[in-house]
């Protein structure tokens, strides 16, 4: 049981981590050219974003399992991913907050904004949490190799 | 020593997923719960029902009240460009107090928090800015209306009541919009938001009415110095 929840969330966390990187891409473009501000500086609030997915990709190839075999960090990033989409489908979506349509953007830039910082820390939060694990999944490495 | 330290790693490790747990957690939760509050409506249909009657006698009395002059009848010796001048501006008035985009608010069954923005909107739009700044208060910067009686006592009046108006709209304009950010809120913030959409459009409601309440008396005036003259 423990296995197939962990496969699920494994899976969820790429596939979530491609729809939250896409709306937030989305939304942070719409709002550079409401401001009319330069596109570069969009990158350093994707930073975080490829940082974990380059986690991500090296978790995958060199099959850490301290960190793909952890069922409540897959869980965490699900839940984080799920977050981020959440806040811009509603920054998008939700017309019952005002200033959704009163500029005629239809996205509720304010709204977004105020979750720029959360979206930060956690997802900052993943990638110093993964980094710690591999760190644990190496030393069992080494172990494994002196009993041999 | 160095299993102890890869201990304090892991620990840390779980420690930090679990600190982004617990935010993520919260953040998810409190959005859905602040989704389903701006969701929320509120059954004002006999309100709206009372209020409607009220502006509907009112909007009456100033039409009765403009309807005693009559250039072709008027035998007085006030200025009639200025009797002319401030019966078209009422009437104008009257134009937008009736108009389908003012008048829609009053079939509302049931009010949420958009609906109270749009009424603020509204109303800011129509009846302060297109009546009130407008007609009103530029009818009374005219020559020609200077020449009426009573004319300083009455614009004193209406410029106090107008710069009211126009300073309390503003403040229910902000509160509905800072509703869009809710997050680690005071109990005070929770009290207010609460009952925001009923109190946003209960306040619309009698500025409404106080707006509606300076056009009659400018009607009565009217009426006064057109018999009087």
């Amino acid at each position: 049981m423990k296995k197939i929840f962990n496969m699920l969330f494994y899976v969820l966390k790429f596939i979530l981590l491609i729809a939250a990187f896409g709306l937030t891409l989305f939304v942070l473009i719409r709002m550079n050219i409401r401001l009319e501000k330069n596109m570069a500086s969009i990158i350093q609030e994707l930073i975080p974003f490829a940082i974990l997915l380059l986690l991500f990709i090296v978790n995958l190839i060199f099959k850490q399992d301290g960190v793909n075999k952890n069922l409540f960090y897959n869980l965490t990033s699900c839940l984080v991913f799920v977050t981020i989409v959440l806040v811009a489908l509603r920054a998008i979506l939700d017309t019952n907050m005002v200033l959704n349509g009163k500029y005629g953007y239809g996205i509720d830039f304010n709204f977004f904004a105020n979750f720029v910082a959360y979206i930060k820390i956690m997802l900052y939060g993943l990638s110093i949490a993964n980094i710690l694990f591999m760190i644990r999944e190496r030393k069992r490495t080494i172990e494994k190799s002196k009993e041999a | 020593m160095k299993k102890v330290l890869f201990e304090y790693i892991n620990m840390f490790a779980y420690t930090i997923t679990g600190l982004i747990f617990g935010l993520s957690f919260f953040l998810l939760f409190i959005n859905f719960y602040h989704m389903q509050e701006l969701n929320e409506t509120v059954d004002l249909k006999s309100y709206n029902e009372t209020n409607k009657a009220s502006v509907q006698s009112k909007v009456e009395t100033i039409r009765n009240n403009i309807n005693v002059y009559n250039q072709s009848t008027y035998g007085g010796s006030l200025n009639v460009y200025g009797l002319n001048n401030a019966k078209s501006k009422l009437e104008q008035c009257l134009n937008v107090i009736e108009s389908d985009e003012m008048m829609k608010y009053f079939e509302l069954d049931n009010v949420g928090i958009e609906d109270s923005y749009n009424f603020v909107i509204d109303f800011k739009n129509n009846i302060l800015n297109e009546c009130l700044v407008m007609q009103i208060k530029s009818m009374f910067n005219t020559d020609t209306i200077s020449l009426l009686p009573n004319f300083n006592l009455v614009k004193s009046y209406v410029d106090i009541d107008v710069d009211n108006l126009l300073d309390s709209i503003g403040y229910v304009q902000n509160n509905i919009e800072n509703s869009d950010h809710y997050y680690f809120s005071t109990d005070t913030n929770k009290n207010n938001f609460f009952d925001l959409t009923e109190d946003s459009y209960s306040y619309v409601m009698n500025d409404y009415q106080s707006a509606l309440d300076l056009l009659v008396e400018i009607s009565e005036w009217y009426r006064s110095i057109v018999i009087g003259g």
